[in-house]
């Protein structure tokens, strides 16, 4: 009997536990707040994905061109069987020199507050308005096949990686993914600005 | 078992630090839910759809038992509880040492700075003789609220 009362107070115990985080999720704010199911891959592939995209409007559009006087040179063309791809810090300064490349930080935002690439705008993977976030983006009606830098902060760092996958799914099929993160952007002395805004 | 080591003096003080513990590490995730995700992505032992609900749920958890081993209410089940994420945290410190994949714990929310590798793998290997530290502590307890019941009888 003794047993099945502590075994009852363990339950209760859970059962408080549930309840009290459900309500603290409910009331957080964004960058608090977690979706209660999680849509993280369990793992991000060595090799970028071979998934074949659905077909999207822009998604004929032309390999991408650099800029005259481009010191890269490269053309960064989509890549619709690949989620994303990943580049050197050479190739994301080149991009960057060109001015028209959209930026994306996928740290957290109090990281991304604390200092982040010019210009570039935040969309944390571990917050829960990530989704919406990256469905507003699509929403701009931006070209599906330009390119697209994303990076967090280097080395082991996957979140780069999940919000890649996240816009190739809804279509965006040039995702770059900048392999060395911010550290290599602040090693390099290039651009740094701090605060909410891009 | 030593009755000094099941005394209600020495019980108290390991009620205290158990509890102090588990309810200062409940508290630190509970700051921040999606860091401490990201924590338990980074072990890659569960599926990603697992990931956020334990993310949620779990510092609650500590929290809640950390406050009823305080007060005193439900000891032998909140020393229990303890007792099984203490080994789920060994076991999952283990298998990611054995795999040489650096983690940063976890244990009380992200940390502060940066680290390197090596200082992860010996993180963790601090982590782990602290939880089997923390388990003999709940050992203690458990053996305590047994003593008590047994000289109540």
């Amino acid at each position: 009997m003794r047993r099945d009362s502590s075994w009852r107070d363990a339950v209760g115990i859970v059962v408080v536990a549930v309840v009290a985080a459900a309500v603290s999720n409910a009331l957080a704010g964004p960058e608090r707040k977690l979706h209660w199911i999680g849509s993280y891959s369990s793992a991000v592939p060595a090799a970028p994905a071979t998934v074949v995209p659905t077909p999207s409007p822009g998604a004929a559009a032309a390999a991408v061109t650099p800029a005259a006087g481009d010191e890269a040179g490269k053309a960064f063309a989509p890549h619709p069987n690949k989620a994303w791809v990943e580049i050197s810090g050479e190739d994301v300064a080149a991009l960057y020199a060109r001015g028209n490349i959209l930026f994306l930080d996928a740290r957290r935002t109090s990281v991304y507050r604390a200092g982040h690439i010019a210009g570039a705008r935040s969309i944390s993977i571990w917050e829960a308005d990530a989704d919406d976030k990256v469905k507003a983006l699509f929403s701009e009606g931006r070209d599906q096949s330009a390119p697209i830098v994303v990076y967090c902060s280097g080395g082991d760092c996957e979140d780069s990686h999940h919000l890649g996958e996240k816009l190739y799914f809804v279509g965006f099929d040039n995702v770059l993914v900048y392999k060395d993160g911010f550290p290599d952007w602040e090693k390099r002395g290039l651009a740094v600005k701090k605060g909410d805004a891009p | 078992m030593n009755s000094r080591l099941t005394s209600s003096w020495v019980t108290a003080r390991v009620q205290f630090v158990l509890a102090a513990i588990f309810v200062v590490a409940g508290f630190g995730k509970i700051l921040d839910p999606p860091g401490f995700a990201h924590e338990i992505y980074n072990y890659k032992l569960l599926p990603g759809v697992a990931v956020n609900a334990l993310a949620i749920v779990l510092p609650w958890i500590e929290l809640v038992a950390g406050f009823a081993l305080f007060v005193g209410v439900a000891r032998r089940s909140a020393a229990r509880i303890f007792g099984v994420l203490l080994i789920v945290f060994v076991i999952a410190l283990s298998v990611n040492l054995v795999r040489g994949r650096p983690v940063d714990c976890g244990c009380f929310g992200g940390p502060k700075v940066p680290k390197t590798d090596v200082q992860r793998l010996g993180d963790m290997k601090i982590a782990i003789v602290r939880d089997l530290g923390m388990l003999l502590l709940v050992w203690q307890v458990l053996a305590a609220v047994r003593r008590e019941e047994r000289d109540r009888r």
